[in-house]
């Protein structure tokens, strides 16, 4: 992050309106906003502040934005953590996103009301729409003049060119009648000068975005809202791990207790709120024993089902060059023979070589030659994905397990498995990208079953029974303690997460500037 | 630390940027004290192990070693990837408990310790324990279930290992290191199909020569 702004900072003696554990999509544009409303505000950040051109393309040292401190993943889908969830240093996980930026389907507000499965949420997209185009106009976000599936629907940037998947996916799409469209990505395609911030260059296609974008292009919260935090006077602290939340007599927080460099901190605040993703703000009050009146914390911890198809082209592809998931088809949010409730998007998918070959290595049994020359097929491959909506249920939860950190503190436990509408959905995708890259000559298709993200676990609703927050993110149990991030949301939807837990974000900002 | 007298040429495009040619070069270099985290036993049989798994003769020039075993037993000590399965210990630990009860199985099958074990007969093995068939239920050994999750990390260990050498990269033709140098952030000016820049390496492994060749 950059800015010319000398940032202000406070004594742990200050008791700070608002401190926010997490300075990713959850917790930075909140802190952004209240900032601005002349709040004081100190964002504690467990990660480093990476300098964005000391990014690497290199897949391996990149693994330095992920989150590090290690889960144990179980269930009968257990799910590969690292990339494509969590991220560490000032920008969370938005440092290593794909920015690939859908909005939510306004039906997947409520799932419950149309199919009888699943839940609703509190409210409908009219009400999250004005956070949802604030969020898009601030950061920059490109998409095509004409979008298929919301004609009124306006994008301040171009897409970038279209690489090799992308147009391969474009000739599956037609080839089966599906409408398909350059997709929103969150990322710049002309120079601007960012508020607060400075320059961002346009997007260079160099199609490294998961490793981190070297030269601003990509909208992360580190050349967006963190600056404009500090522009107004937010303190971020990076390198500083939370772990106790600490109350007075009447049970409302009074600050939390961080470590950084080794030393133990405290800070001292009016409110607190927690924006550390759908593991780690379930962890944080399950080590503490708070807000969990419910019962409800850690429970019905979601995914998307985010199954992948595979070719081999005669053509030389080169997956890894140009923005990786350009087109996209929103035709099968709910497919006319859909066996499962939901539904789910359609990506093309090009992708850095050490990821692709994890997919192919895990999702194989070859071995010998056969693998090496399957290896050798890189650069004439392209892909397919989906994100699709995930069931809450009740065996897929976080908990502590029986292992200390090296904090002392239950590494989680996160159990995940699919039920019946995630396999008929994963099968249904299958069939149909499988199709699409038959259809266009792909050789050697494979499909991989995985899913990606992580959403839910400090559910948010009306009803204090059965939720963790009410519709705004404040804890029912403690009036000083609110949520901020993917662990709220009541059901996982189809789209990509980072969107709309900026946009709620935004939402809970108001909410608290009206208390 | 040794270096081998190979250097790709992507080490010296400009389209790379400091820290990674740094990253990228220090990939050549073969850690001269091995093991670092096995035992000499368990290091034994993964290197016996991956050449059936995943040999690189038709990849490489002839002669050329990557140190593929040594990499991972050092990537074994340090930093992971952020979780494991809950079902496995530790990574060093399930690894050592791996390749021991791989060595064990050979022996009640076969007499024979694995490292002495024909090609064709380690492979069987391997394959076997993919299928989940191979395992022992005794302290410091995985059962079945367990080798079958951990041949999943054997595979996915050795696929980061091998994707992000340079030298492989240069013999598969893979410019995804060459995102931009420090001083100009080129990117990719084409991104389409059948446009390979000039910049961007020409695949030279003997089993992709042919394709090559027609381009």
């Amino acid at each position: 992050m950059s800015s010319s702004t000398l940032m202000k900072t406070f004594a742990e003696t200050d008791i700070v309106d608002t401190l926010i554990v997490g300075s990713g999509a959850g917790g930075a544009p909140l802190a952004a906003e209240l900032a601005r409303n002349g709040k004081t505000v100190v964002v504690l950040e467990a990660g480093p502040a990476f300098p964005a051109t000391g990014h690497t393309p290199d897949e391996i040292a990149a693994r330095e934005l992920y989150w590090l401190h290690e889960r144990l993943s179980a269930g009968t889908n257990p799910q590969a953590f690292g990339g494509n969830n969590s991220g560490t240093g000032l920008g969370g996980s938005m440092l290593h996103y794909g920015a690939f930026m859908p909005r939510m389907d306004a039906r997947d507000f409520h799932l419950h009301t149309e199919t009888g499965k699943g839940v609703d949420w509190p409210f409908g997209l009219d009400e999250l729409l004005p956070y949802i185009e604030r969020v898009e106009s601030f950061i920059g976000v490109s998409g095509p003049a004409h979008y298929p599936w919301d004609p009124d629907r306006r994008y301040a940037y171009a897409p970038p060119p279209a690489n090799s998947a992308a147009l391969k996916m474009r000739e599956g799409c037609d080839a089966l009648g599906l409408r398909h469209a350059d997709g929103p990505a969150a990322l710049i395609t002309r120079d601007i000068e960012q508020p607060h911030f400075g320059t961002r260059h346009a997007c260079a296609n160099c199609g490294a975005c998961h490793q981190g974008c070297r030269n601003g292009a990509k909208s992360g919260t580190d050349n967006t809202w963190l600056p404009m935090a500090v522009a107004y006077g937010a303190e971020l602290r990076p390198g500083c791990f939370a772990h106790t939340i600490e109350r007075d007599s009447s049970g409302r927080v009074t600050g939390v207790v961080y470590r950084q460099n080794g030393v133990e901190h405290r800070q001292k605040c009016a409110t607190l709120v927690l924006a550390a993703g759908a593991v780690e703000t379930p962890r944080l009050l399950l080590t503490n024993g708070l807000a969990n009146s419910s019962g409800q914390v850690g429970q019905n911890y979601m995914t998307h089902v985010s199954t992948q198809v595979w070719g081999e082209f005669d053509e030389d592809i080169r997956p890894n060059r140009g923005y990786p998931s350009l087109t996209i088809t929103e035709d099968m949010m709910r497919p006319k023979d859909a066996d499962f409730v939901g539904g789910y998007l359609v990506q093309s998918l090009g992708m850095m070589p050490a990821t692709w070959g994890q997919n192919l290595a895990r999702s194989t049994t070859t071995r010998g030659p056969a693998f090496a020359r399957a290896l050798a097929g890189y650069n004439r491959s392209a892909g397919m994905g989906i994100n699709g909506e995930c069931l809450p249920r009740p065996e897929n939860r976080v908990t502590l397990s029986d292992e200390k950190d090296a904090f002392g503190i239950p590494k989680p436990l996160i159990e995940h498995s699919y039920g019946p509408n995630e396999w008929a959905m994963h099968h249904h995708a299958a069939r149909l990208m499988t199709q699409m890259w038959e259809t266009v000559g792909a050789k050697d298709i494979r499909v991989i079953d995985r899913a990606a993200h992580m959403i839910g676990t400090c559910r948010m609703g009306a009803d204090a029974g059965s939720n963790v927050v009410n519709p705004v993110g404040r804890s029912f149990d403690i009036d000083n303690l609110w949520v901020s991030d993917h662990s709220i949301f009541p059901s996982a939807a189809a789209a990509n997460p980072a969107l709309a837990i900026m946009a709620l974000s935004l939402r809970t900002a108001e909410a608290m500037l009206r208390t | 630390m040794s270096r081998p007298p190979d250097r790709p040429e992507i080490l010296d495009s400009d389209h790379l940027s400091a820290r990674t040619r740094e990253i990228l070069t220090s990939r050549l270099l073969i850690p001269t004290v091995q093991p670092h985290t096995l035992s000499l036993q368990a290091y034994a049989v993964l290197d016996a192990l991956l050449p059936v798994l995943l040999p690189l003769d038709e990849i490489l020039p002839p002669g050329t070693d990557i140190a593929i075993t040594a990499r991972i037993d050092s990537a074994l000590s340090g930093p992971r990837d952020g979780w494991r399965f809950a079902d496995l210990p530790p990574d060093a630990q399930a690894w050592e408990s791996a390749l021991l009860t791989l060595d064990d199985v050979t022996f009640e099958q076969h007499g024979l310790r694995f490292i002495h074990l024909a090609h064709d007969l380690r492979g069987t093995l391997l394959d076997a324990v993919m299928e989940g068939q191979i395992g022992l239920e005794r302290e410091g050994r995985l059962t079945a279930s367990q080798m079958k999750r951990w041949s999943g990390d054997l595979r996915g260990e050795v696929v980061d290992c091998i994707m992000s050498d340079p030298r492989i990269q240069q013999a598969l033709g893979i410019s995804s290191s060459l995102t931009g140098g420090d001083t100009v952030f080129q990117g990719f000016t084409q991104v389409g199909s059948d446009s390979r820049e000039d910049f961007e390496p020409k695949a030279t492994a003997p089993l992709l020569q042919m394709a090559e060749s027609s381009e």
